[in-house]
């Protein structure tokens, strides 16, 4: 298989800090991809690496068959990068910060407003394009930083956590907006440490985790492999002593229920239901649990505090 | 790219309505204050305070005669007693005092010599000088006359002005002076003293898009270093060209300063912008925070000024500042508008001036892309 992306063994360090550590990643082309992982995990670093702002100590990144280290701006003309930090000057409008965006990007003239106009217009700010950013709240400049990458309708768009600090709405409008561009064939990296997010929009997922990729499928493949089959039960009776579960597999108190671990939950199911109605507990609840991606990245990454 | 970034720039710098205050605002102040205490005043102004204890008619005729003199004034502070006056020198309250004794008119008219006291505070030499310059003159001019009186008893008329004058004669000659006036160094001085503060809104344009993300952004897309460091330097070469040359118009404008040749003045002006731009390129990849470059620029500004005559006339300086002061820009800054302003000097008589403020300003960008690197890896630490 081709990938639009390869990373392959890609270390860099800050000094003695070990940003990334023999990682390695592989994005097909016209996904959602979401790379998932604690801060300070390396997530920001890989993207800059993929962007060539940053050089890898080692480890080679090719993006559409080009190796970054020699056919950059090749690479730079097709990817739009849209940085955590919102990167706008606040004292020009939505406009002006957006025509020279457009403009460091090589889009000019009446290719460059008729596009301005549309994407302000996607984004709900045409009335408010010619204020300053600076008068804008959260949400409002996160879509013009957002915007500003799309100008020059990139291949490859990396975003950078884009939803940070912004309201539901704007929230919602940045997913349409992906959701929109991945329909269009456009890939996408989407870095983030919301998990819904991630099951939300994205295809494939990578885990990274103290700088390296420690599990990279699709979303389902992920949540197959790692994600633990969960029953859940509750019943009369049943709050304080669960003896009546013992030997079905692992359990943990949940709610005013209980979580069972099982490789095979439909059997134990049955067997949990014969067995409460044989002890005349009156069930409540009893049902499979989905498998979450937060489960997956709290098994794979640990629960331990990540301060950055 | 480089047109982008620089229109952009150019945008920024005139929203930013602080720039005005301190490369436009703050220059004219100075230039009205110090135009004040200074202009008109072609020859120093003295006033010295007397105490006439004799009140004979040739202590009246001492005084009349110093009052005669060009640039003195004399004063008198009748409420106070000698003593009085004298505890002022001692308090630090008076610089001088001359005293005229009693008896002098006696000792004069029966031959003998009779003193001046002029008391004065031992720590102003400088002030004190000229005045006891012009005692000692007219003390020279007492003692012709005595001569006079003498030898017109023994000397034929015809013979004793020959007799009398001096074997030296000192003859002063102006060159090359279309103007002497204290503005000509004020407002050529100030100009070339805020350019310099220019360089403070360079290096908080350029810390600011690297603390944003601006810069790591940019470095995303295909623009190139140079591209980067010419769009941000040229805007700031047009701001500093049109301080200077706002500073210049209001001498000419308020205080009739005569501007010489207009394409000399316009390079000097065009070569100084390209130097201290080129300097806050360098300031700005330096420094690593805005009090930094603040702390840095005044040390610059205000340390060039001094040696670079920018505040007194380079000559009044003394001779191991002159040195120092020659390897500053500010020096060859100010010594070339001042060749163009009072010498009436044209292009053919600047072109060190412009070459020195030119290689400055290359130097300082030569460097600043050496450091952009370091500068650019700090955006994405």
């Amino acid at each position: 298989m081709t990938y639009l992306l390869e990373a392959e063994q890609v270390v860099k360090a800050y000094g003695s800090i070990q940003a990334l550590k023999e990682a390695s990643l592989q994005v097909r082309e016209g996904v959602c991809f979401g790379l998932l992982g604690p801060n300070g995990a390396g997530k920001s670093t890989m993207m800059k690496l993929i962007t060539g702002i940053l050089q890898p100590d080692r480890g080679s990144i090719r993006v559409f068959g080009r190796d970054n280290r020699q056919q950059i701006d090749a690479i730079r003309s097709q990817v739009g990068y849209v940085p955590q930090e919102i990167t706008l000057h606040d004292e020009l409008s939505a406009v002006q910060n957006l025509r020279f965006l457009g403009q460091m990007q090589g889009v000019r003239g009446a290719e460059l407003q008729r596009r301005l106009e549309e994407g302000l217009a996607q984004v709900g700010l045409t009335e408010r394009a010619k204020d300053r950013v600076g008068t804008y709240s959260g949400g409002m400049k996160r879509r013009v930083n957002l915007l500003g990458a799309l100008l020059h309708q990139p291949r490859l768009v990396i975003l950078d956590e884009p939803t940070v600090g912004i309201d539901p709405q704007s929230r919602h409008l940045i997913f349409e907006m992906i959701r929109e561009l991945r329909g269009r064939g456009t890939t996408i990296i989407y870095s983030t440490h919301y998990m819904e997010e991630v099951e939300a929009l994205c295809d494939d997922v990578a885990i990274i985790d103290h700088g390296r990729v420690i599990a990279q499928d699709s979303l389902r493949g992920l949540l197959d492999q790692h994600a633990s089959r969960t029953i859940y039960v509750e019943a009369d009776g049943l709050e304080q002593a669960p003896a009546a579960l013992a030997g079905v597999g692992e359990i943990a108190a949940k709610g005013r229920g209980w979580l069972l671990q099982s490789e095979e939950p439909i059997a134990i199911m049955a067997q949990l239901a014969a067995r409460l109605a044989e002890q005349g507990k009156r069930v409540q609840a009893l049902e499979l649990q989905q498998p979450s991606l937060e489960s997956v990245f709290l098994k794979l990454t640990g629960t331990q505090l990540r301060d950055g | 790219m480089i047109r982008t970034i620089a229109s952009k720039e150019i945008t920024l710098l005139l929203r930013d309505k602080s720039i005005f205050f301190w490369l436009l605002g703050l220059p004219i102040v100075f230039i009205v204050i110090f135009a004040s205490i200074f202009s008109g005043a072609g020859t120093p102004s003295y006033t010295v305070p007397y105490y006439d204890a004799d009140q004979s008619e040739a202590s009246q005729q001492l005084l009349a005669t110093l009052e005669g003199i060009d640039g003195f004034a004399l004063e008198s502070d009748a409420d106070r007693s000698l003593e009085a006056q004298l505890a002022q020198i001692a308090e630090g309250r008076k610089t001088m005092l001359l005293v005229i004794p009693e008896g002098y008119g006696a000792r004069l008219e029966s031959g003998q010599q009779a003193e001046l006291e002029l008391h004065r505070d031992a720590t102003q030499d400088a002030a004190v000088g000229p005045v006891l310059g012009v005692l000692e003159g007219i003390a020279g001019r007492y003692q012709e006359e005595q001569l006079r009186t003498v030898l017109t008893q023994v000397v034929p008329a015809d013979e004793l002005e020959s007799l009398l004058a001096s074997p030296l004669a000192i003859r002063e000659i102006r060159e090359q002076a279309t103007q002497s006036d204290p503005i000509a160094q004020i407002v050529p001085g100030y100009t070339v003293m805020f350019v310099f503060y220019a360089m403070i809104s360079m290096t908080t344009r350029f810390l600011k898009d690297r603390r944003s993300g601006m810069l790591s952004r940019l470095q995303g897309t295909t623009m190139k270093p140079y591209h980067y460091l010419t769009g941000m330097w040229i805007p700031h070469i047009v701001i500093v060209s049109i301080q200077a040359a706002v500073l210049l118009v209001f001498g000419r404008i308020v205080y009739g300063l005569e501007l010489g040749s207009l394409p000399a003045i316009a390079a000097i002006v065009l070569a100084l912008a390209i130097c201290v731009t080129g300097l806050g390129l360098l300031l700005s990849m330096l420094a690593s925070s805005e009090n930094m470059a603040i702390g840095l620029v005044q040390v610059i500004a205000l340390g060039g000024a001094i040696l670079g005559g920018l505040w007194f006339p380079f000559d009044m300086l003394p001779a191991f500042v002159q040195t120092l002061g020659r390897f500053t820009p500010q020096y060859w800054a100010q010594q070339g508008m001042q060749d163009v302003l009072l010498r009436g000097g044209g292009l053919g008589d600047i072109w060190a001036n412009l070459l020195i403020l030119l290689g400055c300003g290359s130097l300082g960008l030569a460097l600043a892309v050496a450091a952009f690197g370091r500068f650019a890896r700090r955006a994405v630490g």
